[in-house]
């Protein structure tokens, strides 16, 4: 399942994960993330990123690529990305795929990659002794992966099996038909695991993976992300040996942009199991941005309308009881996205009802200023829930790399909170206005139907294993 | 059955620690941890889903989920929404067989006041009508909506229910349909009052809390009932005999399967310890080194993953590391083939079981066992990272009975030899005596096909390695002769 939906899921914001810095070095006062960041980058370009943490003989050793499926601009390899990542533990001359393995399993580690919109990440969380041996695998991998075209073949498979997994769930096939719907020249197009027509051809692109390898796979898309029991300067020398050698060479994709939709767009799926009504709005949203306010705000807005404490989650969830969960908020991404909402709905005969609700509550965002203490509650809250999701070196990894996913650097998180304090009810009114209505919307409803035929759909995120 | 011959720092230390707060009738895990600006607490009291009555499946969760997820005495459950959402706070519940778990998280600035709602929650429920109804409501939507809804855990819960049938244990946590229905608000006081007694809890409590808190915390707590600290009688699970499958008939685009069968071991046993090395070197959960996944889906592309367990596992399957304060008495073994094209499901079900026959058969070799040892003792310490996970492993242990399990692992799997690790594959492995379930559509064809039992030779897309063609051979003739094939409908399972 995709990360941003099962947040979504879960009624949380994309960034609102996180926890703490023990008694590591401090960043700035003030500062809603707490670690000190050391930054350089090589001669080829591969930025490296490294934030000592106190997590006594542990280490977190991120790869992060900032190529996800946005980069799959040629019609026909939708999906790719994700493909690709999983090509990446077939082994290479000096470490084939099972000695690959078998030093991982030696140190004891927890590894593994995953794939979205709009980078690729591959992480070890293992002890610190094991410092150089991964440094000295990862960066062999990068430079010389080689496989064959039967490994290539079984490899895409594995990928097969993972869109069929999770066919089963209905949010699936409504998030593939959300973005197909919602874009219609833009990559977000597709969902990460790619159209299943695209996955089902993949066997024969054995040619094509070569090429992806040689236009995203070099060092000035990629960033070293290294947080734990370490010193900066030691990663930073050791980078220089490893990484060195790494050829420049990257060719950026051409991801055409979105154009403004003009009209209300709407799709049904027929579903053959029995299964509660599920409504999914999706509004054009705007890319994450430091600069502009807009996405910031959006955060808020999420918060305003489907957080728990929201007005509209308490009369729709605990009130009347219509619908068993609902949640909904921005996309965390490097292009213009969407704004997604999605809700259980108890029968058939409710699902106009709730969307009225929903339609209400944001007509009342729109009109009347926000209340300034709710705003600042809920960004005591943002605040909060952030620090208390710190608490592994892993954790904070998987924090960064989004952030520089969706910018190219660690600071977005400072800054992004820093944003949220500068938000005030007009901007609310002013974004809802803009982002809501109904020219800007794409709605997915999903219901029952026996002889509807069995799930074909796909999913957001894709992972490795 | 416990084994306490091993004495750890870890066991030490939490010796220590709970000597180190006043004796009360309430059992205390403390880890204090000065320089965290976090504190976990964990309330796990002995009430989960084999106290439900006969009938009132259900009624274990349901009652955590009026402490944690509804309104108390003086303030509806919108107030305490409002009143935890500007510290990111939350009372968290979880329900399993034996034990339910009240856990919140929180930011030592706020712990005061946190902890002042906790208190109430527990200690003051609102158990207004509307709350569980809406509670209720939401079980029965988990049940026909969420698990119905994913093949994959529709499966896990499936295997469960046919492993432990007509045992306690033999329910999902989150009820049946009928059992739900049936349940009152009188039945949740009533459970309420019974269950959630100091005796039948265990307070845990890490990181950067003050001094006192615990104690003070702990005679807040006396509030609640005395109650009893023996927890219910389990007898083991049923023994299976023969290969019992069950076929879930539902709309879906490929197989899920499971296969198990009880264990009569638990990590308080020295047994379970060879066993866990035998099992990683299996199929650890979401690794790329264990046989069921290098040969299923690295050789054969057969699927997604391919894993085994010695333990429940309860987290979602897309996490990798194991989630503690889920303590069972009763244990299971099992195999966990994900979604397979609707053609493979028998291969894949005799692969499962070429893998798990062949480890009986020809157990570690000196080097696997040294591999497989070498990861498990640094794998495991990644397991208590956080502070809530290293709060509930040390909470398990105290439920076991046994010193702190990630510290037990290391000295346990230090001393074994070939010889330990071969004689556990030898005496829990097996693929004689076993439950299946498989998720499927057309169920009677895949019903047919498994009773003629008749090779199913494995097509490829690319050129297999020359062992995995010579595997195969033995792989598509594996005789299974499946005892008994049950077909249930989807709309049948969870409902009584």
């Amino acid at each position: 399942m995709s990360a941003r939906i099962s947040l979504l899921l879960c009624g949380l914001l994309a960034m609102s994960v996180t926890a703490v810095a023990g008694a590591a070095e401090k960043g700035a006062s003030g500062d809603v993330f707490p670690f000190k960041v050391y930054k350089q980058t090589l001669d080829n370009g591969l930025k490296m990123v490294v934030i000592p943490y106190d997590s006594p003989g542990t280490v977190a050793y991120y790869t992060v690529v900032r190529t996800g499926s946005r980069d799959e601009v040629e019609k026909g390899h939708s999906g790719f990305a994700h493909f690709f990542e999983h090509m990446m533990f077939r082994g290479t001359e000096k470490y084939s795929q099972d000695a690959y393995n078998d030093l991982l399993k030696r140190m004891g580690a927890d590894s593994n990659a995953n794939t979205s919109d709009d980078r690729t990440a591959y992480y070890i969380v293992g002890p610190v002794s094991s410092l150089a041996t991964m440094m000295d695998m990862e960066s062999d991998r990068f430079q010389n992966l080689k496989y064959k075209e039967d490994a290539f073949r079984t490899e895409s498979l594995a990928v097969l099996g993972e869109y069929n997994k999770g066919v089963s769930n209905p949010v699936q096939p409504m998030f593939e038909k959300m973005r197909d719907l919602a874009f219609t020249k833009h990559t977000y197009k597709h969902t990460t695991i790619g159209f299943v027509e695209d996955v089902k051809a993949m066997p024969g692109y054995y040619d094509y993976s070569i090429q992806f390898l040689n236009r995203f796979y070099r060092p000035e898309n990629a960033t070293l992300l290294v947080v734990g029991d370490v010193k900066p300067e030691q990663i930073f020398e050791m980078a220089k040996k490893y990484y060195g050698g790494w050829k420049k060479g990257y060719q950026a994709p051409k991801v055409e942009p979105e154009p403004p939709q003009t009209e209300l767009k709407k799709a049904h799926i027929d579903w053959p199991n029995p299964v509660r009504p599920q409504l999914m709005i999706g509004y054009h949203a705007p890319a994450f941005s430091t600069t502009s306010v807009d996405s910031a705000t959006l955060d808020l807005i999420g918060q305003l309308l489907f957080s728990e404490s929201a007005p509209l989650y308490q009369e729709l969830v605990v009130d009347k009881q219509w619908v068993d969960f609902i949640g909904g908020g921005p996309d965390f991404s490097r292009d213009p996205s969407l704004f997604t909402i999605l809700t259980r709905v108890k029968s058939e005969d409710l699902v106009p009802k709730v969307q009225e609700t929903i339609d209400r509550y944001v007509k009342q965002l729109a009109d009347q200023p926000v209340d300034q203490q709710r705003l600042d509650r809920i960004k005591a809250h943002l605040r909060y829930s952030f620090a208390l999701g710190l608490d592994t070196p892993g954790n904070v990894a998987a924090q960064v790399a989004e952030s520089i996913a969706a910018t190219g650097d660690v600071d977005a998180i400072n800054q992004r909170f820093a944003q949220y304090q500068t938000v005030t009810p007009a901007d609310v009114q002013r974004v809802t206005r803009a982002t809501f209505v109904p020219q800007n919307e794409t709605i997915v409803t999903l219901s029952h139907k026996a002889e509807a035929p069995a799930a074909k759909g796909s999913q957001g995120g894709a992972n490795h294993d | 059955m416990i084994d306490r011959k091993v004495l750890t720092l870890g066991s030490l230390l939490l010796t220590l620690l709970a000597m180190a707060v006043p004796a009360t009738a309430i059992e205390v895990v403390a880890l204090p941890s000065a320089n965290s600006p976090l504190v976990a607490v964990r309330l796990q009291f002995n009430a989960g889903s084999i106290y439900d009555p006969p009938g009132k499946e259900g009624l274990a969760s349901l009652t955590s989920m009026m402490i944690g997820q509804a309104g108390t005495q003086k303030r509806s459950y919108t107030d305490l929404i409002e009143a935890l959402y500007p510290m990111a706070a939350e009372i968290d519940t979880n329900t399993d067989r034996e034990v339910a778990l009240i856990a919140g998280l929180i930011h030592r600035d706020k712990l005061a006041e946190y902890t002042a709602l906790l208190k109430e929650a527990l200690l003051t429920p609102g158990f207004s009508q509307a709350d569980f109804e809406r509670n209720k409501e939401q079980l029965v939507a988990t049940l026909t909506n969420t698990l119905r809804s994913n093949d994959e855990m529709l499966g896990l819960e499936t295997l469960q229910d046919e492993i432990f049938q007509g045992h306690p244990y033999g329910h999902s946590p989150a009820g049946t349909v009928a059992g739900l229905k049936s349940i009152t608000l009188e039945d949740v006081k009533t459970f309420y009052r019974d269950h959630y007694t100091q005796g039948s809890l265990m307070l845990g409590v890490a990181g950067g809390y003050p001094a006192d808190y615990v104690a003070s915390l702990q005679k807040d707590l006396a509030a609640l009932p005395q109650g009893s600290k023996a927890r219910m009688e389990v007898p083991p699970a049923p023994k299976v005999q023969g290969r019992n499958f069950t076929l879930v008939d539902k709309q879906t685009g490929s197989v899920g399967i499971h296969f198990g069968y009880p264990l009569p071991i638990t990590r308080a046993d020295a047994d379970y310890y060879p066993l866990m090395v035998v099992n990683s070197f299996l199929g650890e959960h979401r690794t790329f080194h264990g046989r069921l996944m290098n040969q299923l889906r690295g050789k054969r592309g057969l699927n997604y993953g391919d894993y085994s367990y010695v333990e429940y596992w309860n987290v979602p399957p897309f996490t990798s590391l194991p989630s503690p304060n889920v303590p069972r008495r009763e244990q299971y073994f099992s195999v966990w083939i994900r979604p397979v094209v609707p053609v493979d499901a028998q291969f894949a079900l005799r692969a499962g079981l070429y893998e798990v026959q062949r480890l009986r058969d020809k157990g570690l070799t000196q080097a696997e066992l040294d591999l497989t040892r070498d990861f498990l003792i640094n794998y495991s310490k990644l397991w208590a990272q956080s502070l809530g996970d290293r709060l509930g492993f040390y909470m398990d242990s105290k439920f076991y009975g046994m010193p702190y399990y990630i510290d037990e692992i290391e000295s346990r799997l230090k001393k074994l030899t070939v010889a330990d690790v071969n004689a556990a594959a030898k005496k829990y492995l097996s693929t004689e005596n076993y439950s299946a379930v498989f998720v499927t559509a057309n169920a009677q064809q895949l019903k047919d096909t498994l009773q003629k039992d008749e090779p199913s030779p494995k097509t490829y897309n690319a050129q297999p390695e020359a062992d995995v063609l010579e595997a195969d051979k033995t792989i598509q003739a594996i005789k299974v002769q499946p005892t008994r094939i049950d077909i249930v409908p989807v709309a049948e399972i969870f409902e009584k």
